[in-house]
């Protein structure tokens, strides 16, 4: 029964991986890369971790699969030309790469054998969450905290990208409905060292102000 | 014998479990519909059967019968799998939630616990269920190809996105009090006090974060901006017709009832009704019957609520809704974490 449940689960992840690769469009390889990620976290609950598998779906299939399909549908990538950028260098690179894997796996099938456990017969409390929790803050407590000073550096990095080159200024306010914009944008010469939104009420007032005609702004 | 034995009563459960919740969602469209037109003034639907008991069987007959019409240039793959997947995700979490205690059958020596599936990590399978059911708004308003539904599905996508965070957050103070995700734990630790110890009294601040980040996660008025009808038309579901438009209508009820069921079982105690233990006796079929009611009723009781805020709340505006779930309702999930930590310290410290 566990073995017929193993086959499924690991087709089934297998059978999604090689979607990812092959499909052309790039939603469906989204889509079949969640199904790897819950085929996956279907084979840690048969490893009696159910933690894990917990995790596994609300961190990859919940939250960063998402923000990839939310990228996909924005970018709206299927009505741009999705012709074949083949890349020199990248199909030595993949069987090579593909070469170590392999030997990897041939590796650890031959010398771990003895180290085998039968997750159902023995219960062990490797998975479960109270162990985890404090192998987590007790033994592993520095490999923990870097970790998350990883991902702090990867929020603080994002942060900087998303606002560097900022129009506004700080105290600039966005008001909906009034007109709001920056001097040098209109004139890059006129860009003074402390940037400061103008606020103006009407299209014949910003033109006043910028030393245009106002009657251009009229819409005959 | 007793593997046999085992199955046929968790079949039992699963379909009695379905039933009811089906009938339940059911009367929750029909009760929605009247109490709307109570508080408008106005009657409701009263003429199919007594009191417009039947109208939620006359709506399903209408969407079965309707013309199923699928958009020429939709991605047909993906716009037949988005209702399946929303109503799967929204049925798939029904399984961990106990609704009563274990109870002994009457003429047999057979004690049941009440409860489909029973998990070491329940909070989390709920909560990682949850989070694909975006995927179900998120594709069909991709799929659709419309614009309409696409913004419904983006909208969905990023509102379901932060205030998940909130959500999350708010629980932790009860697993801190609890130090257990076992769902079945965490409602025998609410039994002391004659059946009145509930969380709620302990962590009011949790529960309204709760309360507030559960309604929009289900995408619910004040904050339905997914399928805000003034400027989306109908969002997501825009394209959507017949028993498919039908599935994305009861995975919304089905969402409704299930984070009901998962407030109820946090904070107001589950299964637990207060006296009943010392009155019936514990394990006695009886109290078996008279703990799923409550905790039947403690369900509705939240339905109600998200029926109540319909009637008299307006909805959002978007940067509103996204300032208000980053900007407030996170950091005062985190300032609750923190009370509760520091007095679960210094109450296991001195």
């Amino acid at each position: 029964m566990l073995a017929l449940l193993f086959i499924l689960f690991a087709g089934l992840a297998i059978g999604c991986a090689l979607a990812v690769v092959a499909q052309r469009n790039p939603l469906y390889s989204a889509i079949s890369l969640i199904g790897v990620f819950i085929s996956l976290a279907c084979l840690y609950i048969m490893l009696a971790a159910p933690f894990i598998a917990a995790v596994q779906v609300i961190v990859y299939a919940g939250a960063i699969m998402v923000l990839v399909v939310f990228v996909i549908m924005l970018l709206n990538v299927e009505q741009q030309e999705r012709g074949r950028t083949r890349l020199k260098f990248l199909v030595p690179t993949a069987v090579v790469l593909a070469a170590v894997l392999i030997a990897e796996v041939a590796f650890i099938l031959v010398t771990v054998q003895e180290f085998r456990v039968n997750p159902t017969a023995s219960p062990s409390d490797i998975g479960i969450t109270n162990s985890i929790g404090s192998g987590l803050f007790t033994r592993y407590l520095l490999p923990f905290e870097i970790t998350s000073i990883l991902l702090l550096m990867a929020i603080v990095g994002a942060m900087t990208l998303a606002r560097r080159g900022g129009l506004l200024s700080p105290d600039a306010r966005l008001i909906p409905g009034a007109q709001t914009l920056p001097l040098h944008l209109v004139d890059p010469s006129a860009a003074p060292d402390d940037l400061r939104p103008v606020e103006m009420e009407s299209s014949e007032e910003a033109a006043r102000l910028l030393g245009v005609d106002p009657r251009l702004t009229r819409k005959e | 014998m007793d593997t046999a034995i085992d199955v046929v009563l968790k079949l039992v459960a699963i379909t009695v479990a379905f039933v009811v919740v089906l009938l339940v969602v059911a009367y929750t469209v029909l009760a929605e519909r009247r109490i709307l037109g109570f508080i408008q003034g106005r009657l409701g639907p009263n003429r199919v059967g007594y009191g417009g008991m039947l109208q939620p069987f006359a709506d399903l007959l209408k969407f079965i019968l309707k013309e199923d019409i699928v958009p020429d240039k939709s991605t047909r793959f993906i716009y037949f799998l988005a209702p399946v997947i929303a109503t799967m995700a929204a049925l798939m979490t029904m399984i961990v939630y106990p609704f009563g205690p274990r109870t002994g059958i009457p003429f047999t020596s057979i004690t049941i616990p009440l409860v489909i599936a029973h998990f070491d990590v329940g909070l989390l399978y709920v909560l990682g269920i949850t989070s694909v059911g975006v995927y179900g708004i998120a594709l069909a308003g991709w799929s659709s190809n419309n614009k309409y539904s696409l913004m419904g599905g983006l909208r969905s996508s990023a509102q379901m996105i932060s205030y998940e965070l909130a959500l999350g957050l708010s629980l932790i103070g009860v697993i801190m009090l609890a130090g257990t995700l076992d769902l079945a734990q965490i409602v025998e630790l609410q039994s002391n006090w004659r059946g009145f110890h509930w969380f709620i009294f302990l962590q009011p601040l949790g529960f309204l974060i709760y309360l507030i980040a559960a309604i929009a996660e289900t995408n619910r008025v004040p904050f339905d901006l997914p399928e805000a009808e003034t400027e989306l038309v109908a969002g997501f579901h825009t394209e959507y017709s017949a028993m498919k438009f039908a599935l994305f209508f009861l995975a919304e009820y089905i969402n409704m009832f299930t984070v009901s069921m998962l407030a109820t079982t946090l904070f107001l105690g589950g299964w637990n009704v207060p006296f009943a233990e010392s009155i019936f006796g514990r394990g006695t079929f009886l109290f078996g019957l008279v703990s799923a009611i409550g905790f039947l009723l403690k369900v509705i009781f939240f339905l109600f609520i998200y029926i109540w805020l319909r009637g008299t709340l307006p909805r959002f505006r978007f940067d509103q809704l996204m300032s208000f779930g980053w900007k407030f309702l996170l950091p005062l999930a985190l300032l609750n974490i923190f009370i509760t930590a520091t007095l679960v310290y210094f109450s296991y410290n001195f």
